[in-house]
């Protein structure tokens, strides 16, 4: 009976994620247009606005605070920079998702797809996603500084740049059957 | 036979026909010809044992032969029905495909070979074998039908409210028969020794059984003839896939910046 105790538990799971899974959406539903579609999206959007959180959670700014605020208020400023700083770290996990996406519907537009590269891509997602989770924590706790979040910001703008000249070189390379492709990833 | 799986059996059989009806009358043969096979087998095996349980008897060796045979041939007709299904899901995606069928492929030799090591060396090595195998056809059924799905809304894939309900019937099944055949495997293999004393026993719990059995047969089946109410739509225009060349370059690319990104990550959180 040591079996059935297993399976039993099994099965809900199993037939739990058939219904949920089906409920989820499909986005490759007219071919070439969801690749326009997730190439839309896939264009970062969050790192755009950095200079801005920048300028809200400077080090500088925070010191000035520090001295010319009663404790509390200074604090409390304190503490809602950084909620700012983890809205804008939601933001920049939205940006990465996109662009995993992108790479995903390229693999389904594909006549020929690597097991390797998908099986990395894959694994970097999670590794991302438990990654995002512990700095999120730190952020929150406050041990993270903002000269790191930046750092980060700034390789996921650059990561999106590129991908919109690949995207460019993609929709050309559509048209001159694969022509130029490596220029724009390269450039 | 109790009088409620007479019961059941006659519900069983109106419903088989509405299937097969629907099956043909919407023209799902041409589009899934196994799962319109499995659905005639089924009838057909049906009808079948109707007729041997009244010529021969419920507890006839006929019938129980006849009873394996018939389970073995339904067995196989839902497992092209499922190979079929997961087939007829990404067969336009020739890339994702070429990925899934090796997985799919290596996750029901895997299971197969687990029933074979499992049975090894019980009692009864034939009858335990023919048990675990159903049950682990039964699992590996549902796994691979979850991974098909899974597979699916990774790539974003677009899967027809008919293939949805084909599905989930088709799990149902397969789930409901693993846990039915791992009671039965367990109570063959631990009280074969004390069959005589246990047999009404056993032969209440498997009464109970069948009867949860076709009431899952049932609730396929309802589901499967709720997705054929309506006419089929048109089928998906095939997606305009892009040259080779792409993804080639593009996602070696991909996965640099992605490992660019999480190392940065990972430097952030080093004290």
């Amino acid at each position: 009976m040591k079996e059935l105790l297993i399976l039993l538990p099994f099965a809900l799971v199993v037939l739990g994620l058939v219904l949920w899974l089906f409920r989820q959406r499909a986005t490759l539903n007219s071919g070439r247009s969801s690749l326009e579609n997730a190439a839309d999206k896939a264009l970062a959007t969050h790192y755009q606005f950095f200079p801005q959180i920048r300028q809200a959670l400077s080090p500088a700014d925070a010191s000035y605070l520090l001295r010319r605020l009663p404790p509390r208020i200074a604090k409390k400023v304190l503490r809602d920079r950084r909620a700012i700083a983890r809205k804008f770290l939601v933001g920049l996990d939205e940006d990465y998702s996109n662009l995993v996406r992108l790479a995903r519907t390229v693999a389904a537009l594909s006549p020929v797809v690597s097991h390797e590269q998908e099986t990395e891509r894959f694994l970097l997602s999670l590794r991302f996603r438990l990654l995002y989770l512990w700095t999120w924590t730190r952020l929150s706790t406050g041990s993270v500084s903002l000269e790191q979040i930046e750092r980060l910001a700034v390789l996921i703008g650059q990561f999106a740049t590129r991908m919109e000249r690949a995207m460019a070189a993609v929709a050309a390379a559509t048209t001159t059957k694969g022509e130029s492709i490596s220029r724009g990833l390269s450039a | 036979m109790s009088h409620r799986q007479i019961a059941l059996y006659l519900v069983n059989i109106p419903f088989e026909l509405v299937l097969c009806g629907l099956v043909y009358g919407r023209g799902l043969h041409r589009r899934l010809p196994l799962f319109a096979a499995y659905a005639t087998v089924f009838l057909t095996g049906t009808l079948c044992f109707g007729l041997i349980y009244q010529h021969f008897g419920y507890h006839s060796s006929t019938s129980y032969y006849a009873g394996w045979i018939i389970s073995g041939v339904n067995l196989l007709g839902r497992c092209l029905a499922i190979a079929e299904f997961c087939r007829y899901s990404l067969q336009e995606y020739k890339g994702i495909w070429g990925l899934s069928w090796r997985i799919l492929g290596f996750l029901a030799a895997l299971f197969l070979a687990n029933s074979a090591i499992d049975s090894w060396g019980q009692p009864d090595w034939i009858v335990s074998y023919v048990l675990t195998i159903e049950r682990d056809v039964g699992i590996s059924s549902a796994i691979l039908l979850l991974v098909i799905l899974l597979i699916s809304v990774y790539y974003g894939v677009w899967l027809e409210p008919v293939q949805k309900g084909i599905a989930i019937g088709l799990c149902v099944l397969c789930v409901v028969d693993a846990v039915n055949d791992t009671v039965l495997r367990t109570i063959f293999t631990e009280w074969i020794f004390s069959w005589s004393h246990m047999r009404p026993r056993v032969e209440e719990v498997n009464d109970w059984w069948n009867t949860i059995r076709t009431s899952a047969f049932v609730v396929s089946m309802s589901m499967w003839c709720f997705v054929l109410r309506k006419p089929l739509p048109a089928p998906n225009q095939e997606p305009a896939l892009l040259p080779a060349e792409i993804y080639a370059e593009f996602s070696p690319a991909v996965n640099l910046r992605l490992r660019a990104i999480n190392d940065r990550l990972l430097e952030l959180l080093k004290p």
